[in-house]
């Protein structure tokens, strides 16, 4: 679906690049994972993907199409749902829908029934300027999707929502993921990432520094860990102690036969945690 | 169908926008001005103040031609200020002039020098009437010459010189506009035209500032078409404020058809410029000099217009010269069609250069911020 081979990009074109030779491909019906702090590169490799930004070096295919000579008939089969709310506030919900299905050349979904979707049906003749800044992001969300989009890209599609709000997002990507879209999910958010990529990308500083499934990268990466309270002296202690180091494993067997313990339990290494392992850097 | 989709969503944003109202506004205040500040025929009737130092038989006698000139017969007793004293006057109102006739010198100095008017005292001398002007003494030399030869009645007139000059005119049944109908090309350039320009500046800062720009841009729908339902909603108002202006003033006279023609032509040139120089800038504080400079210019071609003895070959080189006087030509009856369509045209043709133009640099740079 998407094939990107050796893309690099420079903002001022002096040798300092916001991506720097990466090469990756996000397969059909997938939901792939674009990982990294802020200014890693997340935002200018979308802009490339989506024909925002013009393609410099490098190869793009995007749902068969080069990017390098873009064919407006491409976004026909994308959707993007930005991070930073974008509608039209002089119109109501409904209005706006209504106007960007008449943008497209395919069959596009009835505007009421992704108001609905996403929750705000009552607020559809409300004018967007008029929503909170949770709701205009629904609105943009439930836009990219006017298209039945083959491939759609979210960017933070959960950033300042509640977590009910959320999870009802969260819950829309992975019934649309079965239907057969394919998601390119560009986070800082580790947690949305783990419980809903097939795989994830890890970019910084404009380079991917690995990509793998969270599964594997958690086998390969993660350490097994224990967490144990115990009570020494009167305070009580928290420690995470390996289950697989020799010296972890000593210090728990002595801690269990010396000390009273309140709460132990095995505790797997996050994704957050395997990105500043593995880049060594967190993830702000 | 995309254009037209997008033609109505965008003449549905501008009504509800703030920039349509000053469209609107503009047009109201422009039309209150037509009709209730400038008149209809400018005064050019010459103001003077007279002195008669003569004796009461020679005063009468030039008292009585100026009372036969008397546009009603009735002689106005008028009491003029000048430096804090009131002076009893007589005023006469013939075609061509006001006349005060004051009591005094020191008066009519007095008057002359405060209201800024000519100073005339009639004296007699060798049996000959002798005029002496009082000027402020700013007048040129010409005027100033002029007023010395006037009354030379020693110079012989030629009457068979006379006959062998011939004065004729090119057209007998020229209708001339009037001096409030005059104005309104003038307006008509600024606020009908020359707004689009600054106008749909602001309408594509303002999504660009919204982000719907790049909404847009991930669509199926082509840049040409975003720009161009811009451009026709920017020629329909320019369309609408123009006849707002126009219609009251001057009713069914003007050739509506022609100057539909040109509003449009002028609207999409404005237009197209204004997005040329738009797609060079990220807001309107960054684009507001170069806009404001262009409008500079485009209203320089109003000193040729309302001066026609000045009107250099560089000015006719700046598209709004066509504006006015295209404008003027849809407005007499039997105005010389083939220069508004030829300027109509022109200005399309020039208009389409400067879209394709626009539309390119927007292509590359709609979207991009950095």
């Amino acid at each position: 679906m998407i094939k990107v081979k050796n893309l690099k990009h420079s903002y001022n074109k002096d040798g300092k690049y916001a991506v720097n030779d990466i090469s990756f491909e996000v397969k059909e019906g997938e939901i792939f994972g674009f990982l990294g702090p802020s200014g890693a590169g997340k935002s200018t490799t979308q802009g490339i993907l989506t024909g925002l930004l013009q393609i410099q070096e490098g190869e793009v295919e995007v749902t068969g199409y080069n990017v390098r000579k873009i064919d407006n008939k491409m976004f026909n089969k994308i959707g993007m749902s930005f991070e930073q709310s974008n509608v039209y506030s002089k119109m109501s919900a409904l209005e706006n829908l209504e106007f960007y299905r008449k943008l497209f050349d395919v069959k596009t979904r009835e505007p009421q029934d992704l108001i609905n979707l996403v929750g705000l049906d009552g607020k559809e003749n409300k004018k967007a300027g008029e929503f909170s800044k949770g709701m205009k992001h629904r609105l943009t969300f439930a836009r990219s999707m006017i298209n039945y989009p083959e491939l759609w890209f979210l960017d933070e599609p959960t950033t300042g929502l509640d977590p009910a709000i959320a999870s009802k997002i969260k819950n829309i990507i992975k019934e649309e993921n079965e239907k057969g879209t394919t998601i390119f999910l560009t986070t800082h958010n580790m947690h949305i990432a783990d419980e809903l990529c097939d795989r994830v990308a890890f970019i910084v500083d404009g380079e991917i520094k690995l990509i793998d499934s969270p599964r594997n990268l958690k086998l390969q990466y993660g350490d097994k860990l224990v967490e144990v309270e115990y009570v020494m002296d009167g305070k009580t202690i928290k420690e995470k102690l390996s289950t697989v180091m020799d010296d972890d494993k000593k210090k728990l067997t002595y801690i269990i036969e010396h000390y009273s313990i309140e709460t132990m339990h095995t505790k797997e290494a996050t994704l957050e945690e395997i990105f500043i392992k593995v880049t060594g850097r967190e993830l702000v | 169908m995309k254009l037209w989709y997008s033609f109505l969503k965008e003449l549905k944003l501008s009504s509800k926008s703030f920039y349509f109202y000053i469209e609107i506004g503009m047009a109201l205040f422009l039309l209150a001005l037509l009709l209730l500040v400038i008149p209809n025929e400018f005064n050019t009737k010459t103001t003077q103040y007279l002195f008669l130092d003569l004796d009461e038989s020679l005063s009468t006698q030039m008292i009585e031609s100026y009372k036969s000139a008397d546009l009603d017969g009735n002689i106005e007793d008028v009491n003029v200020k000048a430096n804090g004293v009131k002076h009893d006057t007589k005023l006469y109102v013939t075609e061509t002039e006001k006349v005060y006739i004051v009591s005094s010198k020191e008066a009519l100095l007095d008057i002359s020098k405060s209201e800024k008017k000519l100073g005339v005292i009639v004296t007699l001398k060798d049996n000959l009437l002798k005029y002496d002007y009082y000027l402020q003494g700013y007048e040129t030399e010409k005027y100033e010459n002029f007023f010395k030869i006037l009354h030379n009645n020693s110079g012989q007139i030629d009457k068979s010189t006379l006959e062998t000059q011939r004065v004729m005119k090119l057209s007998e049944d020229l209708n001339i506009l009037s001096d409030r109908e005059n104005v309104i090309p003038s307006l008509l350039t600024f606020n009908g035209s020359l707004m689009g320009l600054f106008i749909i500046a602001a309408y594509v800062f303002l999504d660009k500032k919204e982000g719907i720009v790049t909404a847009y841009a991930v669509t199926a729908s082509k840049v040409w078409v975003y720009l161009m339902s811009k451009v026709g909603v920017l020629m329909l108002t320019s369309v609408f404020t123009s006849l707002l202006l126009i219609i009251p003033v001057m009713g069914f006279g003007p050739n509506y058809a022609l100057i539909l023609i040109f509003l449009l032509a002028s609207g999409f040139f404005s237009s197209a410029l204004g997005l040329v120089v738009t797609s060079f800038y990220e807001n309107i504080m960054q684009a507001f000099g170069v806009i404001y400079l262009i409008m500079v210019a485009m209203l320089l071609p109003n000193i040729a217009y309302f001066i026609p003895s000045w009107s250099p070959l560089w000015i006719k080189f700046i598209p709004s010269y066509y504006f006015l006087y295209a404008f003027k030509e849809g407005l007499v009856s039997h105005g010389n069609t083939g220069f508004v369509l030829m300027s109509a045209g022109g200005l399309l043709l020039l208009g389409c250069v400067l879209f394709v133009f626009a539309n390119y640099r927007f292509k590359k740079t709609l979207t991009v911020s950095a």
